[in-house]
């Protein structure tokens, strides 16, 4: 009965001694991947800051701006993506809505971003674009990789349609989370006008009159390293229109200036889901294979117990009683 | 013998397991009918389905 009991738990042993990096290394890769359903919408706000008024044809300070980003799973082009990239893909489309302190339009960005569901490195397809224009992502958007390094990652810019390093720079506690801080800083850059601009304004009219638009930004991203989703994120951000005398009375002018911050009830609202997601990528690469690892321990040595009482000398061995077999001279 | 048939046992159910559950895989969803917001939300989640 021992050696039956100790047969059964050396199989256990071995079933969750086998789990753990099985769980680790084969199942986590394929398993966690960003789903291509998601919805997320998120306010920033800049206050008091700088922005142009096309009425007055000058700069005036405003209370806030406010920037609404909305990223929202295409789950139809993913399938489609899918057959040709033989992989599994996540497609983003994302508008970046931007009100002036009265709820007035002041600009908006949208873009399309196609990236690989597990790694989230970008996949190049039909679609890929911002504000219309076709675009190809070197660097990541938006989301960093599950199990995020102390390292720099490429990260893509919207406005200047490349893709520039964002370095790592410290781990800091956010929220009760120990998360990664990465910083990129924009050097002045002439970037395109937005297709969509105040009062009906076009691309086309304002390169008619000579002006040029340029911009430089400082990216703060404080990224959750297990799932790799920032918790919050900053901007100081600076966009000038240029050769602007013609229309503006002087060559330079801003047309906006502001430190953008995530609204305190999304930043609440993010570290929440970030918690949640954390705990089943944990789950995955940590709690299991470990709880696993050690449950297989025990077991084995719970059979190899048992065997070795089975076979102790002091034990009775099972015997089958024989008559003495009469003797006969 | 019987404990080496016992560990391939215990090996083949791991490994019986693990693949199926990564073949199967997570739920893909649906694109969702909100909209890509143009206005800015009271709060978090407060965006109703195709508004």
């Amino acid at each position: 009965m021992r050696r039956k009991a100790s047969l059964i738990l050396l199989a256990l042993a071995v079933f969750f001694a086998a789990l753990s990096p099985l769980l680790r290394w084969y199942a986590f890769p394929r398993l966690a991947k960003v789903p291509p359903s998601q919805y997320q919408e998120t306010v920033l706000e800049a206050k008091n800051a700088t922005l142009l008024d096309y009425k007055q044809f000058k700069s005036v300070t405003v209370p806030k701006v406010t920037i609404v980003q909305t990223l929202k799973g295409n789950v139809e082009e993913s399938r489609k993506i899918e057959k040709t990239a033989g992989k599994d893909v996540v497609v983003w489309d994302s508008l970046t809505y931007v009100l002036d302190d009265k709820g007035q339009f002041v600009s908006k960005n949208p873009e399309r971003y196609i990236f690989d569901a597990h790694s989230q490195a970008p996949v190049h397809a039909t679609g890929e674009m911002v504000d219309g224009d076709p675009v190809k992502r070197d660097g990541i958007e938006f989301k960093w990789p599950f199990l995020t390094e102390k390292r720099d990652y490429e990260y893509f810019d919207a406005q200047s349609r490349t893709s520039a390093p964002i370095h790592y720079k410290g781990t800091v506690a956010f929220h009760g989370l120990k998360v990664y801080y990465f910083e990129q800083t924009i050097p002045w850059t002439r970037v395109p006008f937005p297709k969509a601009m105040p009062l009906g304004v076009t691309p086309e009219v304002a390169k008619q009159t000579g002006l040029t638009r340029w911009y430089s930004t400082k990216r703060m991203f404080w990224v959750d390293p297990v799932t790799g989703g920032p918790v919050n994120g900053e901007e100081i951000h600076q966009e000038e229109l240029r050769n602007a005398t013609a229309l503006f009375g002087q060559d330079k002018i801003t047309a906006f200036s502001g430190h953008v911050k995530m609204r305190e009830d999304y930043v609440d609202h993010t570290v929440a889901l970030i918690k949640k997601n954390r705990t089943l990528i944990l789950l995955l690469t940590s709690y299991l294979p470990w709880g696993f690892l050690g449950l297989g321990t025990a077991l084995l040595a719970l059979s190899l117990w048992l065997e070795a009482r089975s076979r102790r000398p002091g034990t009775p061995a099972p015997t089958t009683r024989t008559e003495p077999e009469p003797v006969s001279a | 013998m019987r404990a080496l048939v016992a560990a391939a046992i215990g090996l083949a159910a791991a490994l019986a397991i693990v693949l199926t559950v990564s073949a199967i895989g997570g739920p893909e969803g649906s694109t969702s009918p909100k909209p890509l917001l143009t206005t800015v939300p009271n709060a978090p989640g407060a965006v109703p389905p195709g508004k």
